[in-house]
């Protein structure tokens, strides 16, 4: 949130000191005329349309559907999980972890294109994206190793709340 | 003002002028400028940058609509951060975040200090489940009315509150 | 009260409407002053390096109409004809006089006065806009969004004799939609919007965007879902529901968001 405020503040001034040059009536390509996403200055006239970016499903309608098909899907299963022990249903366990780091990851990464999206910040956004994704991984194989060898994600949060 | 931004500065000294100097003379003082047809957009992009951008969180009325996004926004936020924080510690170091260790740390806390943090998970729990669940509902088409989305937050917020009871007890 | 009326029914009936002595009319109600404190967002282009700031009008509410709307015509006129605004129809038709009262963006025209005088009331412009002046934000970006929707009727299949029919119950589909006034309270009430608004459409054009699609008589609903199919078009929608709560005709957009999502989903 904050930061593309601070996109918003900092980066139109800093375009506008050009703006003041003496020249300013010189029929040249200004740096006022650079295109900044979300700045005041647009592309084309005021009778352009605005554009879109390219179609595609897998970003669009799917990417929702799915995220959805997840979100539902774990409202059964944290109500499984409270009913028995993941120790004796590793494989409840299992589904739980993977679905619970998908949901996770789409969740951050909703952040990101809602709050440090790539146009606004080319360098920081794949950044970022790139630490969730490695983070994500690194995430699945954890949730792996702890079913596996240790009591489980669901028997593990038993075992800690009646501590 | 609007007549020195237009360059009719001489306005006052034209209602002093006889008529016949008037029409003859006054009116080549009016000076414009020749501005090549190229610029026009220049100036508009011009003007457009000195805009201030106006103030939107800061001013808008707290209501339950955009405050339970964000709750549902920064509960989500905060269970995954600790789901992902204690996986990637496992991974890095399973002896000391096995499961027996992190339970034997938890028992030696006072009761004040589990009762709060059972709260502070449970909470979050709680809300982002009921909440989903709403999102989800909506999203079916169900509920998705002004009426509908004020009596279904405060449903969510009920069930919060007792969720969260039952579990800091359980 | 009574005898009042029955000496008035009496001189009308014997001396006609025209000339009512002066001892029979009614003393001109002397109403107490109500004086009330407005601040509003002021911000002058012809001196951009100054900050915008908010400055306040203390006017007579006994003296003024009972709108908002009538509360800055009042200041303007009587007061600072500086103070800068839309307006045009007064009755909540053209969308002109949008802004941000105490809180909510609603018109001005349609939003009473709090006669409380002890609270202020703060108007801003619709939040997260450039300013071209006061209360007067740059609506130019909204309109090419809109219009980039191609919010006019496609089809290439015209019937070989009169107009394009539609059943009642599919005109039906069109209520709630098809009243918008394109006034920008609902998309400049989103915090989606206010975070992307060069790329997410926003509440307001959605809705339009929907409002072709689910007309029987398109014929280009293909196309049209085709271009909103990517992550930022229609789907920084988080369905917060701002824009309906705030919409000054009641309308429903966060519901027509709601069957695109899932027309797009189930293509």
């Amino acid at each position: 949130m904050s930061s593309s405020l601070i996109l918003r503040s900092s980066l139109p001034r800093s375009v506008q000191r050009a703006a003041r040059t003496p020249a300013a009536f010189q029929a040249v390509r200004h740096q006022s005329d650079v295109y900044v996403p979300g700045g005041p200055v647009y592309r084309g006239t005021v009778n352009d349309p605005t554009t879109y970016p390219e179609p595609n499903r897998s970003h669009g309608g799917y990417h929702w559907a799915f995220e959805r098909i997840l979100s539902a899907g774990l409202v059964p299963l944290t109500a499984a999980s409270f009913a028995t022990s993941g120790t004796n249903y590793p494989i409840l366990d299992g589904i739980l972890g993977v679905t619970l780091v998908m949901h996770s990851h789409i969740g951050f990464d909703a952040l990101i294109v809602d709050y440090v999206h790539k146009r606004k910040f080319p360098k920081l956004s794949p950044l970022l994206s790139w630490t969730l994704r490695a983070s994500t991984v690194g995430v699945l194989v954890g949730v792996y190793q702890f079913n596996t060898n240790d009591v489980g994600l669901t028997e593990l949060i038993a075992r800690t709340w009646t501590a | 003002m609007i007549a020195a931004r237009l360059g009719l500065q001489s306005v006052s000294v034209l209602r002093q002028t006889p008529r016949v100097v008037r029409s003859h003379v006054i009116k080549r003082a009016v000076q414009t400028e020749s501005i090549p047809a190229a610029s026009s957009g220049h100036i508009l992009r011009k003007q457009a940058l000195a805009r201030p951008s106006s103030p939107h969180f800061t001013i808008y009325e707290p209501q339950l609509t955009w405050l339970a996004s964000i709750a549902n926004r920064a509960t989500g936020v905060g269970l995954s951060v600790l789901f992902y924080g204690f996986s990637l510690a496992y991974l890095v170091a399973p002896s000391t975040f096995s499961s027996e260790n992190v339970v034997s740390t938890v028992k030696s806390l006072p009761s004040s200090v589990k009762i709060a943090g059972k709260a502070i998970l449970a909470g979050p729990f709680t809300f982002h489940s009921f909440n989903g669940v709403r999102h989800l509902l909506w999203d079916l088409g169900y509920f998705i009315t002004v009426k509908g989305c004020y009596q279904s937050g405060y449903a969510v917020l009920g069930l919060t509150a007792l969720g969260t009871a039952g579990l800091v007890a359980w | 009260m009574q005898s009042v009326a029955r000496r008035l029914s009496s001189t009308a009936s014997r001396r006609g409407f025209a000339t009512t002595s002066a001892a029979f009319q009614a003393a001109p109600l002397e109403k107490p002053v109500l004086n009330k404190t407005f601040k509003i967002y002021r911000w002058n282009p012809d001196e951009p390096a100054k900050k915008p700031e908010l400055q306040s009008y203390t006017i007579d509410l006994n003296q003024t109409g009972p709108m908002i709307l009538d509360a800055l015509i009042k200041i303007k006129n009587e007061m600072d004809p500086t103070l800068t605004f839309r307006r045009s129809c007064r009755e909540g038709i053209c969308g002109s006089c949008a802004m941000n009262i105490e809180g909510r963006n609603t018109l001005a025209c349609l939003c009473r006065i709090d006669r409380n005088p002890a609270k202020e009331s703060k108007i801003y412009p619709l939040p997260h806009m450039y300013i071209v002046k006061d209360l007067v934000p740059d609506l130019t970006y909204f309109y090419k969004q809109y219009k980039s929707i191609e919010p006019y009727l496609q089809n290439d299949n015209p019937p070989p004799q009169g107009e394009f029919l539609q059943s009642p119950e599919d005109r039906k589909k069109l209520d709630g939609m098809y009243e918008c006034i394109l006034c920008a309270c609902c998309s400049t009430s989103c915090p989606s919007y206010w975070w992307n608004q060069d790329e997410y459409l926003g509440p307001a054009t959605l809705m339009q965007a929907y409002r072709w699609l689910a007309d029987s008589r398109d014929a280009a609903g293909a196309k049209r879902r085709e271009k909103l199919q990517n992550e930022m078009s229609v789907f920084r929608c988080h369905t917060i529901f701002n824009c309906s709560r705030t919409c000054p005709k009641g309308l429903n957009p966060a519901a027509a968001i709601a069957k695109i999502k899932l027309e797009l989903s189930a293509e």
